[in-house]
Protein backbone atom coordinates (compact mmCIF):
# COMPACT_ATOMS: atom_id res chain seq x y z
CA UNK A 1 0.00 0.00 0.00
CA UNK A 2 1.78 3.15 -1.54
CA UNK A 3 0.26 6.77 -0.88
CA UNK A 4 1.21 10.68 -0.27
CA UNK A 5 0.73 12.50 3.44
CA UNK A 6 -2.07 14.53 3.46
CA UNK A 7 -1.55 15.80 6.63
CA UNK A 8 -0.08 13.73 10.44
CA UNK A 9 -0.28 14.77 13.61
CA UNK A 10 1.22 13.51 17.11
CA UNK A 11 -1.51 12.22 19.41
CA UNK A 12 -0.66 12.72 22.91
CA UNK A 13 -3.58 12.62 24.48
CA UNK A 14 -5.35 9.45 23.47
CA UNK A 15 -8.81 7.92 24.05
CA UNK A 16 -8.34 4.97 26.57
CA UNK A 17 -7.96 2.62 24.24
CA UNK A 18 -4.83 4.14 22.54
CA UNK A 19 -3.51 4.86 25.73
CA UNK A 20 -0.73 2.64 26.26
CA UNK A 21 0.56 3.74 22.47
CA UNK A 22 1.06 7.56 23.42
CA UNK A 23 2.37 9.66 22.09
CA UNK A 24 2.27 8.14 18.67
CA UNK A 25 1.71 9.27 15.31
CA UNK A 26 -1.43 9.51 12.78
CA UNK A 27 -1.33 9.91 9.44
CA UNK A 28 -4.07 11.14 6.43
CA UNK A 29 -2.77 9.65 3.17
CA UNK A 30 -4.06 9.60 0.13
CA UNK A 31 -3.41 6.48 -1.57
CA UNK A 32 -2.62 5.99 -5.63
CA UNK A 33 -6.33 5.34 -6.40
CA UNK A 34 -7.33 8.14 -4.83
CA UNK A 35 -8.95 6.56 -2.08
CA UNK A 36 -7.74 7.54 1.75
CA UNK A 37 -7.04 5.96 4.82
CA UNK A 38 -5.54 6.47 8.75
CA UNK A 39 -2.39 5.03 9.55
CA UNK A 40 0.22 4.73 11.86
CA UNK A 41 4.13 5.52 10.92
CA UNK A 42 7.12 3.98 12.06
CA UNK A 43 8.96 6.72 13.80
CA UNK A 44 8.45 8.98 16.70
CA UNK A 45 7.91 12.05 14.29
CA UNK A 46 5.98 12.32 11.25
CA UNK A 47 7.25 12.69 7.50
CA UNK A 48 6.14 15.98 5.92
CA UNK A 49 3.23 16.73 3.80
CA UNK A 50 3.89 15.27 0.19
CA UNK A 51 6.00 12.87 1.36
CA UNK A 52 5.42 9.51 -0.18
CA UNK A 53 4.89 6.44 2.37
CA UNK A 54 4.25 2.55 2.09
CA UNK A 55 2.78 0.44 4.61
CA UNK A 56 4.71 -2.54 5.71
CA UNK A 57 1.90 -4.72 5.40
CA UNK A 58 -1.81 -4.54 3.68
CA UNK A 59 -2.88 -7.56 5.96
CA UNK A 60 -3.15 -5.54 9.21
CA UNK A 61 -6.38 -3.40 9.89
CA UNK A 62 -4.84 -0.02 10.65
CA UNK A 63 -2.05 0.19 7.96
CA UNK A 64 1.84 1.15 9.58
CA UNK A 65 3.56 3.42 7.37
CA UNK A 66 6.90 4.26 6.14
CA UNK A 67 8.94 6.93 4.39
CA UNK A 68 9.85 5.28 0.69
CA UNK A 69 13.43 6.69 0.50
CA UNK A 70 14.22 8.51 -2.57
CA UNK B 1 -44.76 31.78 8.11
CA UNK B 2 -42.25 33.47 9.35
CA UNK B 3 -40.39 32.05 13.09
CA UNK B 4 -39.50 34.02 16.29
CA UNK B 5 -37.37 33.33 19.23
CA UNK B 6 -39.09 34.72 21.75
CA UNK B 7 -37.35 34.22 24.73
CA UNK B 8 -33.88 33.20 25.66
CA UNK B 9 -32.42 31.65 29.00
CA UNK B 10 -29.24 30.74 29.83
CA UNK B 11 -27.02 29.32 32.95
CA UNK B 12 -23.33 30.22 33.51
CA UNK B 13 -21.33 27.80 31.57
CA UNK B 14 -18.53 26.18 33.71
CA UNK B 15 -17.65 24.21 36.24
CA UNK B 16 -21.10 23.48 38.38
CA UNK B 17 -20.24 20.78 40.53
CA UNK B 18 -23.30 18.86 42.52
CA UNK B 19 -25.43 19.83 39.62
CA UNK B 20 -27.25 17.30 37.89
CA UNK B 21 -28.32 17.74 34.03
CA UNK B 22 -31.98 18.07 35.15
CA UNK B 23 -31.41 20.81 37.44
CA UNK B 24 -29.25 23.15 34.66
CA UNK B 25 -31.45 22.36 31.81
CA UNK B 26 -34.93 23.58 33.95
CA UNK B 27 -32.94 26.43 35.22
CA UNK B 28 -32.19 27.59 32.02
CA UNK B 29 -35.62 26.58 30.35
CA UNK B 30 -37.73 28.36 33.30
CA UNK B 31 -35.38 31.43 32.26
CA UNK B 32 -36.64 31.36 28.52
CA UNK B 33 -40.25 30.59 28.96
CA UNK B 34 -39.92 33.74 31.88
CA UNK B 35 -38.28 36.11 29.00
CA UNK B 36 -40.95 34.94 26.39
CA UNK B 37 -44.37 36.29 28.37
CA UNK B 38 -45.89 33.11 26.57
CA UNK B 39 -47.82 31.19 29.33
CA UNK B 40 -45.74 27.16 29.85
CA UNK B 41 -49.15 25.62 28.74
CA UNK B 42 -49.15 27.11 25.18
CA UNK B 43 -45.88 24.79 25.11
CA UNK B 44 -46.62 22.11 22.47
CA UNK B 45 -43.09 20.41 22.32
CA UNK B 46 -40.26 20.12 24.16
CA UNK B 47 -36.70 19.22 22.21
CA UNK B 48 -33.78 18.58 24.56
CA UNK B 49 -30.13 18.54 22.54
CA UNK B 50 -28.01 16.46 24.33
CA UNK B 51 -24.58 14.76 23.41
CA UNK B 52 -23.12 12.87 25.70
CA UNK B 53 -26.17 12.81 29.25
CA UNK B 54 -26.00 8.89 28.84
CA UNK B 55 -22.00 8.00 28.83
CA UNK B 56 -20.94 10.79 31.29
CA UNK B 57 -24.33 10.70 33.38
CA UNK B 58 -25.93 7.50 33.21
CA UNK B 59 -29.10 9.57 32.62
CA UNK B 60 -31.43 8.88 29.23
CA UNK B 61 -34.70 9.96 28.11
CA UNK B 62 -34.47 13.64 29.09
CA UNK B 63 -37.01 14.76 27.23
CA UNK B 64 -40.18 13.44 29.51
CA UNK B 65 -37.60 13.65 32.47
CA UNK B 66 -37.45 17.19 31.79
CA UNK B 67 -40.65 18.90 30.97
CA UNK B 68 -42.25 16.68 34.03
CA UNK B 69 -39.75 18.65 36.22
CA UNK B 70 -40.83 21.93 33.93
CA UNK B 71 -44.53 20.95 35.23
CA UNK B 72 -45.17 20.13 31.11
CA UNK B 73 -47.69 17.32 30.64
CA UNK B 74 -49.57 15.94 27.27
CA UNK B 75 -46.97 17.30 25.27
CA UNK B 76 -43.95 15.85 22.84
CA UNK B 77 -40.96 15.97 24.85
CA UNK B 78 -37.57 14.27 23.44
CA UNK B 79 -33.90 14.13 22.99
CA UNK B 80 -31.93 15.28 19.88
CA UNK B 81 -28.63 14.27 19.35
CA UNK B 82 -26.53 15.61 16.92
CA UNK B 83 -22.56 15.37 18.84
CA UNK B 84 -22.01 19.20 19.28
CA UNK B 85 -24.49 20.73 17.00
CA UNK B 86 -27.43 18.82 19.28
CA UNK B 87 -29.21 21.76 20.35
CA UNK B 88 -29.41 23.51 17.21
CA UNK B 89 -30.49 20.71 15.42
CA UNK B 90 -33.11 20.95 17.69
CA UNK B 91 -33.93 24.45 17.09
CA UNK B 92 -33.89 23.92 13.33
CA UNK B 93 -36.64 21.12 14.12
CA UNK B 94 -38.24 22.87 16.19
CA UNK B 95 -38.71 26.24 13.49
CA UNK B 96 -40.01 23.66 11.17
CA UNK B 97 -43.01 22.28 12.98
CA UNK B 98 -43.55 26.52 13.81
CA UNK B 99 -43.24 27.59 10.06
CA UNK B 100 -45.34 24.28 9.32
CA UNK B 101 -48.07 25.77 11.40
CA UNK B 102 -48.04 22.32 13.07
CA UNK B 103 -46.69 23.92 16.63
CA UNK B 104 -47.55 27.06 18.11
CA UNK B 105 -44.67 27.43 20.29
CA UNK B 106 -41.99 25.04 20.84
CA UNK B 107 -39.10 24.98 23.76
CA UNK B 108 -35.45 23.98 22.68
CA UNK B 109 -33.05 23.02 25.39
CA UNK B 110 -29.55 22.19 25.10
CA UNK B 111 -27.54 20.74 28.00
CA UNK B 112 -24.51 18.76 28.83
CA UNK B 113 -22.47 17.56 32.12
CA UNK B 114 -19.08 17.20 30.97
CA UNK B 115 -16.78 17.92 34.19
CA UNK B 116 -15.38 16.03 36.83
CA UNK B 117 -14.73 12.66 34.89
CA UNK B 118 -10.87 11.64 33.58
CA UNK B 119 -9.31 13.54 30.85
CA UNK B 120 -9.21 9.54 29.23
CA UNK B 121 -13.14 9.34 30.37
CA UNK B 122 -13.96 12.82 28.55
CA UNK B 123 -11.81 12.11 25.53
CA UNK B 124 -13.48 8.83 25.04
CA UNK B 125 -17.11 9.89 25.43
CA UNK B 126 -16.00 13.38 22.68
CA UNK B 127 -14.86 10.10 20.21
CA UNK B 128 -18.41 8.75 20.18
CA UNK B 129 -18.55 11.13 17.63
CA UNK B 130 -16.05 9.27 15.62
CA UNK B 131 -17.13 6.50 13.13
CA UNK B 132 -15.63 3.62 15.58
CA UNK B 133 -15.63 1.12 13.28
CA UNK B 134 -13.13 2.76 10.90
CA UNK B 135 -10.85 5.81 12.38
CA UNK B 136 -11.95 5.67 16.07
CA UNK B 137 -9.97 1.89 15.79
CA UNK B 138 -7.08 4.22 14.38
CA UNK B 139 -6.94 6.64 17.03
CA UNK B 140 -8.85 9.41 15.81
CA UNK B 141 -9.77 11.83 18.59
CA UNK B 142 -11.07 15.35 17.53
CA UNK B 143 -7.65 17.30 18.80
CA UNK B 144 -6.10 15.01 16.38
CA UNK B 145 -8.96 16.12 13.52
CA UNK B 146 -8.00 19.66 14.05
CA UNK B 147 -4.63 19.13 14.23
CA UNK B 148 -4.48 17.75 10.89
CA UNK B 149 -6.77 20.18 9.44
CA UNK B 150 -4.42 22.64 11.18
CA UNK B 151 -1.15 20.95 9.63
CA UNK B 152 -2.33 20.77 5.95
CA UNK B 153 -3.94 24.46 6.68
CA UNK B 154 -0.59 25.48 7.28
CA UNK B 155 0.95 23.49 4.12
CA UNK B 156 -1.30 25.12 2.01
CA UNK B 157 -1.84 28.90 2.77
CA UNK B 158 1.32 29.55 5.04
CA UNK B 159 -0.63 30.36 8.16
CA UNK B 160 1.37 30.52 10.90
CA UNK B 161 1.43 29.23 14.56
CA UNK B 162 0.98 32.79 15.73
CA UNK B 163 -1.98 33.52 13.74
CA UNK B 164 -3.93 30.80 15.15
CA UNK B 165 -3.15 31.65 18.76
CA UNK B 166 -4.51 34.97 18.02
CA UNK B 167 -7.91 33.48 17.93
CA UNK B 168 -7.54 32.28 21.79
CA UNK B 169 -6.08 35.58 22.46
CA UNK B 170 -9.05 37.16 21.21
CA UNK B 171 -11.56 35.23 22.58
CA UNK B 172 -10.24 35.30 25.76
CA UNK B 173 -10.43 38.82 25.65
CA UNK B 174 -14.24 38.67 24.84
CA UNK B 175 -14.40 36.03 27.53
CA UNK B 176 -13.07 38.74 30.44
CA UNK B 177 -16.38 40.66 29.91
CA UNK B 178 -18.68 37.46 29.62
CA UNK B 179 -20.17 36.68 32.78
CA UNK B 180 -21.63 33.56 31.25
CA UNK B 181 -18.53 32.56 30.11
CA UNK B 182 -16.33 29.83 31.79
CA UNK B 183 -12.57 31.72 31.22
CA UNK B 184 -12.75 35.47 32.23
CA UNK B 185 -9.15 35.69 32.06
CA UNK B 186 -7.03 36.82 29.39
CA UNK B 187 -4.24 35.24 27.97
CA UNK B 188 -1.21 36.08 26.03
CA UNK B 189 0.27 34.73 22.10
CA UNK B 190 3.44 33.53 24.58
CA UNK B 191 1.26 31.72 26.94
CA UNK B 192 -0.84 30.01 24.07
CA UNK B 193 2.48 28.82 22.21
CA UNK B 194 3.65 27.63 25.44
CA UNK B 195 1.41 25.75 26.69
CA UNK B 196 1.10 22.17 26.57
CA UNK B 197 0.59 20.08 23.20
CA UNK B 198 -2.07 17.72 23.12
CA UNK B 199 -2.09 16.70 19.10
CA UNK B 200 0.69 18.65 17.82
CA UNK B 201 0.58 21.24 16.32
CA UNK B 202 -2.37 21.68 18.68
CA UNK B 203 -1.53 23.29 22.19
CA UNK B 204 -3.91 23.36 25.46
CA UNK B 205 -4.95 26.89 24.93
CA UNK B 206 -5.68 26.19 20.90
CA UNK B 207 -8.72 24.03 23.33
CA UNK B 208 -12.11 24.77 24.33
CA UNK B 209 -12.42 23.51 27.60
CA UNK B 210 -14.92 21.15 28.88
CA UNK B 211 -17.55 22.43 30.35
CA UNK B 212 -21.23 22.11 31.82
CA UNK B 213 -24.16 24.00 30.96
CA UNK B 214 -27.21 25.02 29.61
CA UNK B 215 -29.45 27.38 27.14
CA UNK B 216 -32.60 27.48 25.92
CA UNK B 217 -35.01 28.70 23.60
CA UNK B 218 -38.39 29.57 23.33
CA UNK B 219 -39.85 29.63 19.19
CA UNK B 220 -42.99 30.61 18.41
CA UNK B 221 -44.77 32.68 15.15
CA UNK B 222 -45.92 36.19 14.62
CA UNK B 223 -49.32 36.13 16.03
CA UNK B 224 -48.02 34.75 19.34
CA UNK B 225 -44.93 36.76 19.60
CA UNK B 226 -46.67 39.90 19.02
CA UNK B 227 -49.95 38.71 21.40
CA UNK B 228 -47.39 37.74 24.33
CA UNK B 229 -45.07 41.11 23.79
CA UNK B 230 -42.10 38.80 23.19
CA UNK B 231 -38.95 40.73 23.03
CA UNK B 232 -38.78 38.74 19.74
CA UNK B 233 -36.17 38.51 16.55
CA UNK B 234 -36.72 37.09 13.65
CA UNK B 235 -35.18 33.66 12.39
CA UNK B 236 -34.32 34.56 9.01
CA UNK B 237 -32.66 31.30 8.18
CA UNK B 238 -32.48 27.94 9.90
CA UNK B 239 -30.49 25.35 8.00
CA UNK B 240 -29.21 21.55 9.18
CA UNK B 241 -26.89 19.71 6.42
CA UNK B 242 -24.48 16.89 6.75
CA UNK B 243 -20.95 16.90 5.77
CA UNK B 244 -18.36 14.10 5.86
CA UNK B 245 -18.70 11.69 8.44
CA UNK B 246 -15.22 10.59 7.95
CA UNK B 247 -12.20 12.39 8.19
CA UNK B 248 -10.73 10.09 5.10
CA UNK B 249 -14.52 11.06 3.35
CA UNK B 250 -13.28 14.72 3.03
CA UNK B 251 -11.37 15.61 -0.81
CA UNK B 252 -9.98 18.20 1.23
CA UNK B 253 -9.70 18.93 4.85
CA UNK B 254 -9.02 22.25 5.13
CA UNK B 255 -12.60 23.00 3.55
CA UNK B 256 -15.64 21.44 5.41
CA UNK B 257 -17.94 21.12 2.74
CA UNK B 258 -21.17 21.01 5.44
CA UNK B 259 -20.34 24.70 6.32
CA UNK B 260 -19.79 26.18 2.87
CA UNK B 261 -23.42 24.13 1.83
CA UNK B 262 -25.22 25.32 5.04
CA UNK B 263 -23.92 28.64 4.95
CA UNK B 264 -24.68 28.94 1.41
CA UNK B 265 -28.30 27.63 1.31
CA UNK B 266 -28.58 30.60 4.65
CA UNK B 267 -27.41 33.18 2.79
CA UNK B 268 -30.36 32.38 -0.38
CA UNK B 269 -33.23 31.97 2.10
CA UNK B 270 -32.55 34.75 4.43
CA UNK B 271 -31.59 37.07 1.20
CA UNK B 272 -27.96 38.12 2.23
CA UNK B 273 -24.64 37.50 2.08
CA UNK B 274 -21.80 37.44 4.15
CA UNK B 275 -21.12 40.85 3.98
CA UNK B 276 -23.81 41.76 5.15
CA UNK B 277 -23.64 39.84 8.83
CA UNK B 278 -22.66 42.18 11.72
CA UNK B 279 -22.14 39.66 14.42
CA UNK B 280 -20.75 35.89 14.18
CA UNK B 281 -20.75 33.02 16.95
CA UNK B 282 -18.57 30.70 15.58
CA UNK B 283 -18.25 26.66 16.31
CA UNK B 284 -14.31 27.23 17.41
CA UNK B 285 -13.76 23.99 19.47
CA UNK B 286 -9.97 24.78 18.71
CA UNK B 287 -8.41 28.09 17.90
CA UNK B 288 -8.08 26.98 13.92
CA UNK B 289 -11.35 25.86 14.03
CA UNK B 290 -12.77 29.58 13.67
CA UNK B 291 -10.02 30.52 10.71
CA UNK B 292 -11.63 27.27 8.38
CA UNK B 293 -15.02 28.01 9.76
CA UNK B 294 -14.76 32.11 8.93
CA UNK B 295 -13.02 30.89 5.56
CA UNK B 296 -15.97 28.20 4.80
CA UNK B 297 -18.41 30.78 5.93
CA UNK B 298 -17.44 33.10 3.36
CA UNK B 299 -16.19 35.87 5.61
CA UNK B 300 -12.70 35.69 4.26
CA UNK B 301 -11.14 33.96 1.06
CA UNK B 302 -9.57 30.20 1.38
CA UNK B 303 -6.06 31.25 3.30
CA UNK B 304 -6.99 34.39 4.47
CA UNK B 305 -8.44 33.45 7.91
CA UNK B 306 -4.96 33.25 9.28
CA UNK B 307 -3.80 37.26 8.29
CA UNK B 308 -7.21 37.96 9.66
CA UNK B 309 -7.23 36.95 12.53
CA UNK B 310 -3.28 37.75 13.62
CA UNK B 311 -4.99 41.43 12.07
CA UNK B 312 -7.92 41.00 14.12
CA UNK B 313 -10.02 42.44 11.46
CA UNK B 314 -12.84 40.37 13.25
CA UNK B 315 -12.29 41.93 16.65
CA UNK B 316 -15.11 44.41 18.21
CA UNK B 317 -16.21 48.06 16.29
CA UNK B 318 -14.81 46.40 12.86
CA UNK B 319 -17.68 45.66 10.33
CA UNK B 320 -17.64 41.79 11.04
CA UNK B 321 -17.63 41.08 15.27
CA UNK B 322 -16.73 36.91 15.65
CA UNK B 323 -17.37 35.09 18.53
CA UNK B 324 -17.77 38.20 20.71
CA UNK B 325 -19.18 35.95 23.38
CA UNK B 326 -16.23 34.46 23.91
CA UNK B 327 -16.55 31.77 21.89
CA UNK B 328 -16.31 27.90 22.64
CA UNK B 329 -12.90 28.80 23.57
CA UNK B 330 -13.61 30.97 26.55
CA UNK B 331 -17.17 30.75 27.13
CA UNK B 332 -16.74 27.34 27.08
CA UNK B 333 -17.69 24.36 25.32
CA UNK B 334 -21.07 22.12 27.10
CA UNK B 335 -21.85 20.20 23.66
CA UNK B 336 -25.05 19.33 23.61
CA UNK B 337 -26.07 23.07 24.74
CA UNK B 338 -23.39 24.55 23.16
CA UNK B 339 -25.95 25.97 19.45
CA UNK B 340 -28.39 26.95 21.95
CA UNK B 341 -26.45 28.97 23.92
CA UNK B 342 -24.57 30.70 20.17
CA UNK B 343 -28.16 31.98 19.66
CA UNK B 344 -28.81 33.08 23.27
CA UNK B 345 -25.66 35.27 22.46
CA UNK B 346 -26.82 36.54 19.06
CA UNK B 347 -30.40 37.09 20.59
CA UNK B 348 -28.64 39.26 22.93
CA UNK B 349 -26.87 41.31 20.83
CA UNK B 350 -29.53 42.04 18.25
CA UNK B 351 -31.57 43.07 21.73
CA UNK B 352 -28.90 45.57 22.30
CA UNK B 353 -28.13 43.94 26.07
CA UNK B 354 -24.83 41.85 25.58
CA UNK B 355 -22.03 42.86 27.78
CA UNK B 356 -19.53 42.88 24.72
CA UNK B 357 -22.32 44.60 22.87
CA UNK B 358 -21.30 45.00 18.65
CA UNK B 359 -22.86 48.57 17.87
CA UNK B 360 -26.00 48.66 15.08
CA UNK B 361 -26.10 44.60 15.17
CA UNK B 362 -28.84 43.92 12.85
CA UNK B 363 -27.91 40.47 11.57
CA UNK B 364 -26.22 37.72 13.44
CA UNK B 365 -24.81 34.30 11.97
CA UNK B 366 -24.42 31.30 14.50
CA UNK B 367 -22.63 28.47 12.84
CA UNK B 368 -22.74 24.74 15.00
CA UNK B 369 -20.75 21.58 13.94
CA UNK B 370 -21.37 18.23 15.42
CA UNK B 371 -18.25 15.43 14.77
CA UNK B 372 -15.68 16.00 11.90
CA UNK B 373 -18.07 18.71 10.70
CA UNK B 374 -20.64 15.82 9.86
CA UNK B 375 -23.63 17.53 11.68
CA UNK B 376 -23.87 21.50 10.59
CA UNK B 377 -26.17 24.16 11.71
CA UNK B 378 -26.19 27.87 10.05
CA UNK B 379 -28.85 30.17 11.57
CA UNK B 380 -29.26 33.61 10.55
CA UNK B 381 -31.01 36.04 13.04
CA UNK B 382 -32.51 39.28 12.25
CA UNK B 383 -33.02 42.52 14.73
CA UNK B 384 -36.74 43.84 14.95
CA UNK B 385 -35.75 46.63 16.88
Amino acid sequence: MQGTVQSHTIIRVPDKSHAAMAPFVLLLVELANGKRVLGHFHGASPPAIGSRVTAETSEQTIPVFREEMP
Amino acid sequence: MNVYIAGVGSTKFGVLPDRTLQSIAAEAARAAIADSNIPPARIGCVFVGNFVGGIMTGQELLGPIIAADLGLSNVAAVKIEAACASSSAAARIAYDLIRAGAEDVVLVIGVERLTGASRHALTTAMTAAIDQGTEGAAGLTFPAFWAMVMARHMHLYGTTREQVAAVTVKNRQFGVRNPLAQFQKQVTPDEVLASPPISDPIRRFDCCPATDGAAALVLTNQTLAKHYGSPAVRIAASVLVNGPARITDYDEITVHDGTVHAASRAYEIAGVGPEDINIAELHDCFSVAEIVDSEDLGFFAKGEGGPAAAGASSVRNSKLVINPSGGLLSKGHPTGATGCGQIYEVVMQLRGRHPNQVPNARLGLTHNGGGTAAAVTVHILESLR
